[in-house]
């Protein structure tokens, strides 16, 4: 058989997609429950999202919430620390606890069979975690060596120290592990306290995926959890973030074989107008291996492995952020093609641009819908960011209305030159230099926890 | 009820002898193609390392008929997702995409299996020597214990040994690439008769084999394949190496030589790793996190490879506590096993964490058909999920026990990676 090569295939056929149906209820002591049935596999994940998080650390205690995620799962109940772990892993069931800026989350993947053991482990570590003097200690010391080894990692030195660049004197300066100074304040009961302040059914959420029926989940959802008491209310977080003036920074990282590049602002929340304007025109900018920053660093010039861009959001605000490592000899270029990159953006688009990235996403929409734990995430998003139920139906339609217009101003109002932070890590005696040509400015110099030297 | 693992496929050959497995899952409508080509890192030489690797990047580079950047673009705007890896035994290529662009995918990896060389530049081959310099420098170079592995395995392997060196290969190598050394590679190694194709996920199975006929059955073998040379490998007494890092604490890494992936005695050391370190309640994990509190990490597991294996153990002492003593602790527990060995409690808790996690694994259909390709080429049978978890069922006390002291009461490897003065 001779085919033509040359021509491209099209598309074949339409798409038939239909979206989870999303079931959403709350139990008499006020927990929430969002629930998708899924039934392709006999599996059931189980995500408890708690508004807790890193922005509830007290001042002086950063690290408070990351040290609960540590501690929550040693011992509940009737069970001990080993006792536990025996129970959940004699039934090959998967238990992680983990802390973000927004919340604090214990997650269980199951098989349908054992989802009654699982649930009711799940229930007895939310509400009657242990909490002993003796794994306290022992998990706070975990995180304080985990603290110095991060010393190590120069991917979490720039984002942690670009983070409270942008964050400064907003609860979400620190990155949730915390400082060293910090934890090693802290206290057995700063734990209790901070559990029994932000751990209540009517302020928490119960996301169920998996295979089985609404009605039947629920009530053994009810039978695990109404007795459950504990309240509390929200308080809502009113601290604006001011945005900070143009500056490059450097850490110096002795010897180091690459330099890492954050650069960027603070922006705006997931439910500001232009959320969607802002969304096509980072996939645009930086959002994706097509995009002008990648193929720019990357594939023209060959600087870094890859370098991208993103929005990364809070609750109330968002962070938009360039990462990359490069070689250092290469620093100050990389450093002054990303922000002519970001001028770039702000004087044209085409559209075809625009369509590229419409069709990326567009198409790309049932994909997100394929596993278990991914379906679980996107309810847990709609939960933290207090997102429409309606959100996953309408986000098509949102993308693809959205203007060029829209997206050029999207670009114009937010990417403000006077605004953008720069900060590179890497050895000093390299890369200084490079950044003194780009910059009439004094750089500032911070140490790896991010303080002005 | 039918076993869920027990999996319904097609496969053929087409006449230039490329392998094709179609396995249809019609849960969302999604289709992915996965083809493995049976090269990797071991089939290099000394003084061109790496090349399997930096071969898998070129072939994003764009063919004959795919423009230079296209090959990502489409797929992208498909909808798509897209990846290669190389390890050191084959180097994979996948794309997931919306079923309605299955043709669009094939005319694209028929196009670079085919026709890429017509296509090959000297700036594209600087250009990517440059992205995976600084991949070696991201992910190794940069990252603390980064060139951990490499000193280990150079010191595990005598020189001569294709699983001696480092995947990505070492940087001297990287930087000295020729346009002809990847021509050879391409015509040594990328023929049909070296590759294996699954399609899964939503598709017409008659509709799928017309179109794979049409965009492979015209591709041409090249030459016959080499046999690899591998020698005899056995470690003459116990060995230390020292590697100074820029890190906070020093690491431990302890590595026995053991066997291959789908041998005999695989499964069992599989369960014998989880036994020593998956839990909190495993044998190694409690004496030195929870009980004594030495060590703020450890894990151990069974690297198995298609020539043969090792079973590698690595601890981070606490700061203060010196690696000798951690060392120490882990043969306790070693010689433990081998002397009163295993409790049927354990070995029924790690065989269900196994089995638990084979059903876990269908959910991502990517991942689903990688490990489809991988049975299809290292054990000719594409259905072979029952068969797997088979070994892990059979597993008993008395096996783990004997394979404790068949293999880690051998001569080891120590490395040591101890914090630079200056750090």
């Amino acid at each position: 058989m001779i085919i033509d090569r040359s021509i491209k295939p099209e598309e074949k056929g339409k798409i038939e997609f239909q979206l989870p149906e999303i079931k959403k209820t709350k139990l008499q002591n006020g927990l929430n429950v969002i629930f998708v049935e899924k039934n392709n596999l006999p599996i059931v994940q189980f995500n408890f999202v708690a508004d807790s998080g890193s922005k509830k650390d007290p001042v002086g205690k950063s690290g408070l919430n990351y040290l609960l995620s540590l501690l929550i799962d040693e011992g509940a109940g009737k069970y001990s620390a080993l006792q536990l772990d025996d129970e959940v892993e004699s039934i090959g069931s998967i238990l992680r606890c983990q802390t973000d800026q927004e919340s604090l989350s214990v997650s269980m993947l199951t098989l349908k069979e054992h989802l009654e053991k699982s649930l009711e482990l799940l229930s007895l570590i939310v509400k009657e975690p242990r909490l002993t003097q003796d794994d306290f200690e022992r998990e706070k010391h975990k995180q304080l060596t985990k603290i110095i080894q991060l010393q190590d990692d120069p991917e979490y030195i720039a984002n942690s120290v670009f983070r409270k660049i942008l964050f400064e004197n907003s609860p979400y300066k620190s990155s949730s592990i915390g400082s060293y100074k910090d934890v090693e304040n802290i206290t057995h009961q700063d734990v209790l306290e901070n559990y029994k302040r932000n751990f209540s059914p009517g302020t928490s959420t119960l996301i169920v995926v998996g295979n089985i029926e609404f009605n039947t989940i629920l009530k053994l959802i009810e039978k695990q959890f109404t007795d459950w008491k504990a309240e509390r209310t929200i308080e809502e977080n009113q601290n604006v973030i001011k945005p900070k003036k143009r500056q490059f920074y450097i850490v110096h990282k002795n010897g180091s074989a690459q330099s890492e590049i954050r650069i960027g602002k603070i922006s705006r929340g997931r439910t500001s107008d232009d959320f969607y304007a802002r969304t096509l025109m980072n996939s645009i900018l930086g959002g994706q291996f097509s995009s002008r920053i990648n193929l720019n660093l990357r594939e023209d010039k060959g600087f870094t492995y890859g370098a991208h861009s993103s929005y990364q959001y809070n609750k109330n605000g968002s962070a938009f952020i360039v990462s990359t490592g490069v070689e250092s000899e290469h620093a100050g270029e990389s450093v002054s093609e990303i922000l002519k990159e970001i001028d770039g953006i702000r004087k044209f688009i085409s559209k075809e641009e625009l369509n590229f990235s419409k069709s990326y996403l567009i198409k790309r929409y049932p994909s997100m819908f394929e596993t278990f734990s991914q379906v679980s995430s996107n309810l847990t998003l709609m939960t933290v960011y207090d997102l429409p139920l309606d959100y996953f139906n309408v986000y098509i339609d949102n993308i693809e209305r959205t203007s060029l217009a829209e997206v050029e101003a999207a670009a114009k109002n937010d990417l403000l030159p006077e605004y953008i932070s720069i900060l590179v890590v890497g050895d000093k005696n390299i890369i200084k230099p490079q950044l003194e040509r780009l910059t009439s400015q004094q750089i500032i110099e911070l140490d790896m926890e991010g303080n002005i030297i | 009820m039918k076993n869920i693992l027990d999996i319904e496929y097609e496969r053929l050959k087409l006449k230039n002898n490329l392998d094709v497995v179609l396995y249809q899952d019609k849960s969302l409508p999604i289709v992915a193609v996965n083809i493995w080509y049976k090269v990797g890192s071991s089939y290099e030489k000394p003084g061109k390392t790496g090349l399997a690797h930096l071969f898998e990047h070129m072939m994003f580079q764009g063919s004959e008929h795919v423009p230079k950047e296209m090959h990502f673009r489409y797929i992208q705007e498909a909808g798509g997702n897209l990846n290669g890896s190389t390890s050191i035994d084959r180097t994979n290529y996948y794309e997931s995409v919306p079923a309605t662009f299955l043709e669009m995918v094939l005319w694209l990896e028929s196009d670079r299996m085919g026709f890429l060389l017509p296509a090959l530049t000297q700036e594209k081959l600087d250009n990517q020597i440059g992205v995976v310099s600084n991949e070696r420098r991201q992910n190794y170079e940069n990252q603390p214990y980064g060139l951990a592995w490499e000193k280990l395995f150079a010191a595990l392997y005598p020189k001569n040994h294709p699983y001696s060196w480092p995947t990505i290969g070492w940087m001297e190598d990287i930087q000295n690439y020729t346009l002809d050394d990847v021509k050879n590679f391409f015509n040594t190694f990328y023929s049909p008769q070296n590759a294996s194709l699954v399609i899964g996920g939503q598709f017409d199975t008659e509709e799928a084999k017309e179109l794979v006929k049409k965009y492979f059955e015209d591709i041409p073998n090249k030459k016959t394949l080499p046999e690899l040379n591998v020698p005899d490998v056995q470690i003459s007494g116990n060995k230390k190496v020292i590697y100074e890092d820029n890190v906070q604490l020093p690491r431990l890494y302890l590595a026995w030589l053991s066997d291959k992936g789908y041998g005999k005695d695989d499964a069992s050391l599989d369960i014998l790793a989880d036994i020593l370190t998956g839990t909190k309640n495993s044998r190694i994990y409690k004496s030195l996190i929870i009980d004594k509190q030495i060590a703020q990490d450890v894990a151990a597991f069974q690297y198995s490879a298609k020539i043969n294996g090792s079973f590698i153990i690595v601890a981070t002492p606490k700061p203060g506590i010196d690696l000798d003593t951690i060392k120490a602790e882990i043969f306790k527990e070693i010689e433990n096993i081998i002397k009163n060995g295993l409790t049927a409690k354990e070995i029924r808790r790690s065989i269900n964490a196994y089995k638990s996690s084979y059903v876990y694994s269908l959910q991502n259909l990517d991942a689903l058909i990688n490990q489809i390709n991988d049975y299809t080429c290292f054990l000719n049978e594409p259905n072979s999920f029952v068969y797997d978890i088979g070994r892990y069922e059979k597993v008993t006390a008395e096996n783990v026990k004997s394979v404790t002291e068949k293999y880690l009461s051998k001569n080891f490897v120590e490395l040591n990676v101890i914090q630079k003065k200056d750090a």
